[in-house]
């Protein structure tokens, strides 16, 4: 096991915490040494470093994939059953942050949520840090999303409750079902216009980071706008997400 | 996570559900919504021109149990306090009679924000009201 075929960890050089393996000294990769093939005790990266990845959107998700296998492979606990309790003991906290940054690496919004999170902006607190700020200065605050936006969303939510209450009593009302079936229709084209208005933010965000790496400077204000932006499109998604979801119960019960 | 008993009267028995007439100048309308969990609120009030009290107040609520009763106790407290008075009502009050454990937060955010939203729509009222009235005056 002295090469690996792991097609983004060899391509990335080694970040600069790795140290030397702790078992043959030679320079190792976050995981498992690459000359003696050993496990390797954690160290505090994040996701996109686990994977040897920039900070970038647009993913290559069949090598992804690929390397995730070849990783689970190396760092199953089974694996190295036999090794030392220390060994074993790393094998399970590295195969632990393996799926973890796997299962949130692969999924276009968690990808994103992380990025964002990782760029310090705290998607929770939005709405409290607005209402702190409106407090304040005594002024309203300003919603998060666009007014009509929450008017349509209240709207929806009317219809569907109607609709629950007519299933409750036995009713039928097929007006209203073959309504919402087509609110249905245009909620799922918007699913999908904001994924696509996603990927054209993610491209972006990627050739900022791309001229960052080739040396051009980029100010505070351009990050924040591309972070803004994916932001805006996150809480939007929210809504239209909680939509679907009770739209489709609704209509199934 | 087990909901406080205070929390489950309210959505067992919300208070003051349904709504009033939107284009009345005496009411006040805020529609806000929490972008963490996609949880919408509408909250109105009807204010008395003369003293600036809130003489009713109505919500309507899609979300989870802690977004009803944050709202539905906004209701209630609204109700007899002068425009102003109402506007010192902050979150963490709500959070406390609630008793809402931290994930829950956010709905107590809302029903401030529903409060704050319904009188600055009732005031944007009062204002563009007072050329009309002179008009009519005259």
């Amino acid at each position: 096991m002295t090469n690996s075929s792991l097609t983004t960890i060899t391509a990335k050089p080694v970040p600069e915490e790795t140290q030397s393996c702790w078992s043959c000294g030679t320079m190792r990769a976050v995981h498992f040494c690459q000359a003696c093939g050993k496990v390797q005790p954690p160290s505090p990266v994040d996701y996109f470093t686990f994977f040897g990845l920039p900070r970038k959107l647009n993913l290559d998700l069949a090598a992804l994939e690929k390397d995730f296998y070849e990783l689970s492979r190396k760092l199953h606990p089974d694996l190295n059953a036999r090794a030392g309790s220390r060994e074993q003991e790393w094998s399970l906290q590295q195969s632990s942050l393996l799926n973890d940054a796997h299962r949130t690496l692969k999924d276009p919004i968690k990808r994103t949520q992380y990025l964002l999170q990782l760029e310090g902006v705290e998607l929770e607190e939005q709405s409290k840090t607005a209402t702190e700020q409106a407090r304040s200065t005594g002024q309203i605050k300003k919603q998060i999303v666009p007014p009509d936006l929450l008017e349509e969303v209240f709207e929806l939510n009317m219809q569907l409750e109607e609709l629950r209450m007519h299933k409750k009593m036995g009713e039928d009302d097929p007006a209203l079902i073959e309504e919402i079936g087509r609110q249905k229709l245009a909620l799922d084209g918007k699913q999908e216009s904001l994924l696509r208005e996603l990927e054209y933010d993610w491209k972006m965000w990627d050739g900022m980071i791309q001229r960052e790496h080739n040396g051009q400077p980029v100010s505070e204000e351009e990050r924040k706008q591309e972070r803004d932006k994916m932001v805006d499109l996150l809480n939007r998604r929210n809504y239209i997400r909680n939509l679907v979801r009770d739209v489709d119960e609704a209509l199934e019960n | 996570m087990s909901y406080s008993d205070k929390v489950i009267d309210h959505y067992n028995n919300p208070r003051n559900v349904g709504s009033m007439d939107k284009s009345s100048a005496d009411v006040g309308t805020g529609l806000v919504g929490a972008p963490e969990c996609g949880d919408v609120m509408k909250l109105q009030i009807k204010v008395n021109r003369e003293t600036n009290v809130i003489e009713e107040a109505r919500f309507k609520t899609f979300g989870c149990g802690s977004a009803i009763a944050s709202s539905s106790l906004a209701t209630e407290w609204v109700k007899g306090k002068t425009v102003e008075e109402a506007l010192t009502i902050k979150n963490m009050d709500i959070v406390k009679e609630l008793s809402l454990p931290p994930v829950k937060i956010h709905c107590s955010v809302l029903a401030e924000d529903a409060i704050r939203a319904a009188i600055g729509d009732w005031k944007k009222k009062q204002e563009s009201a007072k050329p009309v009235a002179s008009a009519v005056a005259q």
